[in-house]
């Protein structure tokens, strides 16, 4: 039954498989991240987000990241844009990889605010593409080094990434899955109403069905496409729909930015080899196996093939583990949440919240209303106001700075309103605890009040 | 095998859940929203609202300049409490469009120039500093006597030197009928100066809207910078400066209560409430469109969130009662009448979370003046 879809043989970690699909999948990727990193340049956001803030969210474990001043967030932009570049053309591609994982995720590890999906996608796969052959062949590295030339390489390093994305898809499926997304289509019904201005569909924005149409069908794209993609005779129609459905979602959400591009290119992995081979046969200068003649280092092997294949194993399962880690807390997930992030939930809820807070000394004689604008960006503070996490780093940061402005004993109390989904906006936090003297922890916030339907 | 049964059960989910959806009737009464006219609102507030709007402070500031040249003619208590007059009309009918800021409003930074509010980045922690509505009068000082000045400057002391901070000092200000009487060439030259580069921006500005009209009503987009965006930002934008600058800060809200009562708007002219009341009244015209029925209000209600309306207008309401209850100059009141801007505050803040919160998220908009990725 599988050997129709797929051949089963594949599975075998070290089975040889072409290596035309690293090599293209190597080009897109460099490219794209490389023209990213110029966008992101381009619309002013290293400025925005990485020089202007004051006071920046730290992820827990990496207090220690910090941006590195005007020049060193700008030379830092360079030397990943040039590792991406690097990657293209496959020149020190080794070096050029660990350099690319270790900046992009530097700059995203600086800030919470700017978490995206889409961003921890691009880390793992700069991860991943470290300790993946994908120089060995139409690469600068070859032309340097030909003895490093390989053919073909182990079915697992293509296997990985096809894990990769296959996560990503059914995740973000299964996070659809809820009574918001499928009995209410929310948040749709917020936010296709606010899309009349497109042409020809516009008129349909303001239909409940539509909405109800792109939830469901959201949800089942997300859930099944992977299995359309592995399945050879569906592949092309399937690759289609990755087309068009990504398009459509750049088209309805430019504010999702590279993401819809991202997921394209890389959904190109799912193709066969020869297809692959097709593909480079129209770059300039490239020569299939069949032109070169050669006996000898056909298929690469790696070093540490069984260590590498328990690391593989090891890092699968935090994979499958850690967008389930939600399931250990309790409440509405996307009230609290507390395990919300790094588990492919993508555009799933429309979230706002203000936030009032008030800073008092011990004997609470003194009482000052913090202005969030004096600290935190409109982007920083918007993103502040519905996530608990951020919400109590900022508290710590308030008890901080008011204690350098003299106060005695700062406690801070927040006084916040979030609305979810189309919701009235409701009490977020307890404003009768003092924040301050909370601590930042894995286990579930008791100050969160429960979410009221 | 698999595939093919995941497919159907899929089908089978949709059939059964409309089925489902038509027997039960659900619970919300009307679920598809009436198809509302987006460019008929946004024409309607060009044409009703903001357009007529500028116009009328052109003439307001006509008025005041043919006020203004007859007490620089001839200062006196009579031609003074003219310019008074005029003046309160001015700076009234501009809290009535202060909402506009997009467009050419934007591009001519209106705000920044005529009444400027120190932005909302600036904490209050001394007097000393220029913030929220001060005045500088050591700059306009140093202006009268050198004689040379550049209105266009950026700084804040530029901007604290003109505009209505520096017609509330040149006409109202203590002394200042007496203090026409040494050095008057350059002290008129300057008050001149001032009220003609007012007069000159709005000009600029009015004139600016027959051009930008036809953009602002055909893009009914709701991202960062669109007509609809900017719109609401710019409610939560105006309640923002009334719970800070113009009425928290002074009363002391961010400094433990320390009371900052030369940083009211409009000080010396002493109308700070009266200019509060008519922003926040303007704006509640503003959001129901002049109750024209193509409003803001409007929107929301064909949004199927008929009862967030009816709240936001309560709390409008509720808000403008409390003002009322203070009296000007509120410079005075924020101590002899304190319980009572306590009082409106709190009304203010719960407007600000129903327009900031609420508001934005039922109309899929951004309380956010930058565009970036998110997901």
């Amino acid at each position: 039954m599988t050997g129709r879809i797929f051949n089963i043989k594949k599975l075998i970690p070290g089975y040889p498989v072409p290596i035309a699909l690293l090599i293209t999948f190597r080009i897109f990727f460099g490219s794209l991240m490389f023209l990213s990193i110029l966008r992101f340049w381009w619309r002013g956001w290293v400025t925005s987000l990485y020089i202007e803030p004051k006071f920046h969210f730290t992820y827990t474990g990496f207090e220690w990241v910090h941006p590195p001043g005007y020049w060193g967030v700008h030379l830092l932009f360079l030397l990943v844009a040039l590792a991406a570049f690097f990657i293209t053309v496959g020149f020190l591609y080794r070096i050029a990889s660990i350099v690319f994982f270790a900046g992009f995720t530097y700059i995203e590890l600086i800030d919470v605010t700017t978490y995206l999906n889409h961003y921890y996608f691009v880390s793992l796969i700069a991860f991943i593409l470290i300790w993946l052959p994908a120089n060995r062949n139409y690469s600068l590295d070859v032309l340097l080094w030909p003895d490093k030339t390989k053919h073909f390489v182990p079915a697992s390093s293509v296997g990985i990434i096809r894990f990769q994305l296959a996560l990503v898809y059914i995740f973000a499926g299964l996070a659809k899955l809820n009574a918001d997304w499928l009995l209410h289509a929310q948040p749709m019904r917020i936010w296709l109403p606010a899309k009349t201005h497109l042409p020809i569909i516009g008129i349909y924005m303001y239909e409940t069905w539509v909405a109800y149409l792109f939830s469901w069908f959201g949800a089942a794209y997300d859930l099944l496409i992977v299995f359309f993609l592995l399945n050879k005779k569906t592949r092309p129609w399937a690759y289609c729909l990755v087309v068009i459905f990504h398009v459509a979602t750049a088209i309805f959400f430019p504010a999702i930015g590279m993401f819809p591009y991202v997921m394209i290119i890389c959904s190109l992995i799912f193709f066969s080899a020869r297809f692959h081979e097709k593909l480079l046969s129209f770059f300039p200068f490239y020569r299939s196996r069949k032109e070169i003649l050669q006996t000898t280092g056909y298929t690469y092997r790696f070093r540490y093939g069984k260590v590498l294949l328990v690391g593989m194993g090891i890092y699968i399962f935090l994979q499958v583990l850690i967008p389930l880690r939600f399931l250990l807390y309790p409440g509405n997930l996307f009230w609290n949440e507390e395990g919300y992030r790094f588990s492919w939930r993508v555009m799933l809820m429309e979230k706002s919240g203000s936030t009032y807070f008030t800073v008092k000394d011990k004997i609470h004689q003194q009482s000052f209303e913090v202005n969030n604008a004096e600290f935190l960006t409109p982007l920083q503070e918007k993103m502040m106001s519905t996530q608990p996490d951020m919400i109590l780093k900022y508290a710590h940061f308030l008890a901080r700075e008011y204690k350098n402005r003299g106060v005695q004993n700062p406690e801070v109390y927040g006084e916040i309103y979030v609305a979810l989904n189309g919701g009235r906006s409701q009490l977020f936090v307890d404003s009768s605890i003092n924040l301050a003297a909370e601590p930042l922890t894995w286990k579930h916030y008791e100050w969160i009040l429960p979410y009221k339907k | 095998m698999k595939k093919r049964s995941l497919i159907i059960a899929l089908t089978v989910g949709i059939v059964v859940f409309y089925a489902c959806k038509k027997s039960t009737s659900g619970p919300e009464p009307s679920p598809t929203p009436g198809a509302f006219d987006k460019v008929a609102m946004l024409t309607d507030y060009a044409d009703k609202i903001i357009i007529p709007g500028y116009s009328t402070m052109q003439q307001k500031i006509l008025a005041l300049q043919v006020a203004s040249d007859a007490f620089l003619a001839a200062p006196s208590t009579a031609t003074q409490a003219a310019v008074k007059t005029a003046y309160t009309d001015v700076h009234l009918q501009y809290v009535r469009i202060a909402a506009f800021q997009f467009g050419p409003a934007e591009t001519n930074l209106l705000d920044v120039f005529a009444n400027f509010s120190g932005g909302l980045d600036y904490s209050f922690t001394t007097a000393g500093q220029l913030t929220g509505f001060s005045i500088d009068s050591s700059t306009i000082e140093n202006n009268i006597s050198s004689g040379t000045y550049d209105l266009t400057l950026m700084s804040r002391s530029s901007l604290y030197s003109q505009g209505f901070p520096a017609i509330n000092y040149l006409f109202f200000g203590p002394n200042a009928i007496a203090k026409f009487n040494s050095n008057t060439a350059n002290r008129v030259k300057y008050a001149k100066a001032i009220i003609a580069r007012l007069k000159s921006l709005v000009d600029t500005v009015a004139n600016g809207w027959t051009t930008y009209r036809s953009e602002f009503i055909s893009n009914t987009k709701t991202n960062a910078g669109s007509p609809i965006g900017n719109l609401v930002n710019q409610f939560a934008y105006q309640i923002d400066l009334l719970k800070g600058p113009r009425i928290g800060w002074p009363f002391g809200k961010q400094s433990n209560g320390s009371l900052f009562v030369s940083k009211t708007e409009a000080y010396f002219a002493g109308i700070s409430t009266a200019l509060a009341i008519e922003n926040l009244s303007a704006l509640k015209n503003t959001f129901t469109g002049g109750g024209s029925g193509k409003g803001m209000s409007d929107y929301l209600v064909a949004l199927n969130k008929a009862a967030l309306n009816t709240d936001v207008l309560a709390q409008f309401d509720v808000a403008l009662a409390k003002l009322r209850l203070v009296p000007d100059p509120l410079s005075s009141s924020l101590t002899s009448h304190s319980a009572e801007v306590d009082q409106a505050y709190k009304e203010i803040q719960k407007l600000l979370t129903l327009l900031k919160t609420d508001v934005a998220s039922a109309t899929a908009v951004q309380i956010t003046f930058v565009d970036n990725d998110g997901d």
